[in-house]
């Protein structure tokens, strides 16, 4: 009698910690993976923009509270970068989506060879950014590239100088290598967001009387609308972190002229080894892009609601 | 409102015809019905008129203007999908008045136009509404009155109640021929269901592999099908064939089935003696008599109500039998039936009927 009544009262309090802590074990194993690869690094390099870390100094290390966003504030070339990033991302996002957006609605049409051509259009985003970079230099490149030389054939130049030594021009050099390159992002994906679009829309819209701008403005573009909102979203976010073309192709300059924010936390970082100021540099970066993230996502709430 | 004449109009898609020929004359104001099974190109001949697919040879007339080039929009017809296919990102009464503001019609045009339309299908409550969060039967009355505001000259219509229950079906169907009676517009109306083709038509049009089977009204079909497919596809359950030999010896005339029994048949002329022939006879004109000539052994039987469908087999042919007796829900192994000499439907071998 009293073994059963002991065991009646221990059983139902080990089953209540085994089940209290069997789902906390069920996960543990994923969310101590996702804290010590994603939580822990990201920490780690938050507390770098509040500390002093520079590679070559061997007695940094410390902590200096705001003394990175104090000297941020006030660095002129930040801002550039900052005014530059605007640029490349405006100019790039805008020709990416624009070409991406015809390509895409000439795919839609079914023509012969099409199969082909949408392997071909696709190539780009295959070719690693790099390559793609160097590529672009390269065409750029008067000596070795032939695009100097037409543009001068066709007077857009005055002589077949290369134009990402021009301080003027040179943002023009990755941002083109960068349209090149993103293309088949926006074409893949306005391509799919198309042929989701049911045919009968269009053909009852043809019978009530609608010419093809506004069977477009009518039909295509309201069913395109939540696609272009989130891709156009995750572009800026990616492209005004993405350095590698700058970095290969002009590497900041002239004379800073092609600086980004991303670019620049790489040279701070890994030119100057200064992680510290990198930090915070990222962290000012990171706040704007989440700013921004924000926006879009509450506008295309609204803009959803609404619809 | 408007004629249409079709004359001798072939399609193909590529190297594969899926017209054969059509010649069809609409009156002003007439309800016609193209009926037949998938594949028969009912859709296609519709979306012809529509100036949705390209002619390959032939005239499309509308109100005696050749409208093979014209584009859908100058062509002054409206047409219902059997998708709806309604704009989904605008309100029903934006979809309805579509065609109108495409068209630049005054305000106070449209807005009587789409009240007009909505009063007479319905639709006020819901004019605010968007298409999603409207049911199938709303939809359909909204494409409805898409179509009907702009007035137009004729109504095209594919299979629009495909896509509703049972129940709904029988409802807008009823709806459609009244709306059809108020207006009296020229219509086209392609559906694969006969009980829409029989209901609904003024003349059905029955197609089969590209080919006008036959053109009259519901009855005539129903009475008199051209041939055997129209037959067989007219009529639910579908009509009992039996295959064989057409004798005649001296004043009358049998069939004789290929296992040696013979029925006898009212003799026709033009048909030659020992030719193959068909003969038919609808399940529900088959008389169950306890003194019938023939002997039918019962294999299933399936109560729908309304009646019985009775499964039976005559001579080693399966056939079936409509009967409203509620006895026969239990008959026995065997029952005894008479064809009516009147009833019979007799085709030649190559399917033409012959009176």
């Amino acid at each position: 009698m009293t073994i059963v009544a002991h065991q009646k009262a221990a059983k139902p309090l080990r089953k209540r910690i085994a089940d209290a802590s069997e789902p906390y074990l069920y996960s543990a194993p994923a969310l101590i993976l996702i804290v010590t690869v994603m939580l822990v690094p990201l920490v780690l390099g938050i507390s770098y923009a509040f500390r002093d870390i520079q590679l070559l100094n061997p007695f940094s290390g410390g902590f200096i509270g705001l003394d990175h966003f104090r000297a941020l504030s006030e660095d002129q070339a930040f801002f550039r970068a900052l005014r530059n990033t605007l640029w490349w991302t405006g100019a790039s996002v805008f020709l990416q989506f624009f070409f991406g957006l015809i390509l895409a609605l000439l795919l839609d049409k079914p023509f012969a060879g099409r199969g082909l051509a949408q392997a071909l259009v696709f190539l780009p985003w295959a070719v690693p950014s790099f390559l793609a970079g160097l590529n672009w230099a390269w065409l750029f490149n008067p000596v070795i590239g032939p695009l100097p030389h037409w543009m001068y054939a066709l007077g857009i130049m005055d002589a077949p100088n290369n134009i990402l030594s021009d301080p003027h021009l040179a943002m023009w050099g990755p941002i083109v290598a960068n349209v090149w390159w993103g293309i088949p992002f926006f074409a893949i994906t306005l391509l799919a967001a198309l042929q989701a679009i049911p045919r009968d829309l269009y053909e009852a819209a043809s019978i009530d009387g609608a010419g093809p701008v506004q069977r477009f403005l009518s039909i295509t573009l309201p069913f395109l609308a939540p696609t272009i909102a989130i891709t156009i979203l995750l572009r800026t976010v990616w492209i005004s972190n993405f350095a590698d073309l700058i970095v290969v192709m002009t590497n900041g300059g002239p004379a800073d002229r092609t600086q980004i924010v991303a670019s620049y936390i790489f040279t701070q970082a890994f030119k100057r080894l200064d992680f510290g100021y990198a930090s915070a540099i990222a962290l000012v970066l990171l706040v704007l892009l989440l700013a921004y993230s924000m926006l879009i996502v509450v506008l295309r709430q609204t803009l959803l609601n609404k619809g | 409102m408007a004629s249409i004449d079709i004359q001798s109009i072939r399609k193909s898609f590529g190297a594969f015809p899926v017209l054969h020929g059509v010649d069809l004359t609409i009156r002003d104001g007439e309800f016609i019905v193209l009926v037949g099974p998938s594949g028969c190109g009912k859709s296609t001949l519709l979306r012809m008129i529509a100036g949705l697919e390209d002619v390959t040879s032939g005239d499309i007339r509308i109100d005696g203007k050749r409208v093979n080039d014209l584009a859908p929009k100058d062509r002054d017809i409206a047409m219902v999908f059997q998708s709806y296919a309604l704009y989904p990102h605008m309100s029903v009464a934006d979809n309805m008045s579509y065609s109108l503001r495409l068209r630049r019609s005054t305000k106070e045009k449209i807005a009587s136009a789409v009240g007009g339309a909505a009063a007479k299908l319905g639709l006020e409550p819901l004019l605010e509404r968007r298409p999603k969060a409207l049911s199938g039967g709303q939809r359909q009355r909204v494409a409805m009155g898409r179509a009907i505001v702009r007035q137009p000259k004729a109504f095209l219509f594919d299979e629009p109640l495909s896509n509703l229950d049972a129940r709904l079906r029988e409802q807008m169907r009823a709806e459609i021929k009244k709306l059809h009676g108020d207006l009296r517009a020229t219509s086209i109306y392609v559906t694969h269901d006969q009980i829409e083709a029989m209901t609904l038509a003024d003349r059905i049009v029955a197609m089969h592999g590209g080919i006008v089977q036959q053109v009259g009204s519901p009855l005539e079909l129903y009475d008199r099908p051209a041939n055997l497919f129209v037959a067989g596809f007219i009529g639910s359950p579908g009509m009992n064939f039996f295959e064989g030999r057409y004798l005649v010896s001296g004043d009358h005339a049998d069939l004789r089935l290929p296992n040696g029994t013979t029925m006898p048949v009212r003799k026709r002329d033009g048909v030659e003696s020992g030719s193959a022939a068909t003969l038919g006879i609808r399940p529900e004109h088959v008389i169950l008599a306890d003194n019938g000539a023939l002997e039918a052994k019962v294999d299933l039987i399936e109560p729908t109500g309304f009646g019985i469908i009775m499964h039976v087999t005559i001579h080693g042919i399966p056939m079936k039998i409509f009967s409203q007796d509620r006895r026969m829900l239990k008959p026995g192994p065997t029952i005894r039936v008479d064809l009516p000499q009147d009833k019979l439907h007799l085709f030649e071998s190559d399917g033409k009927r012959v009176d």
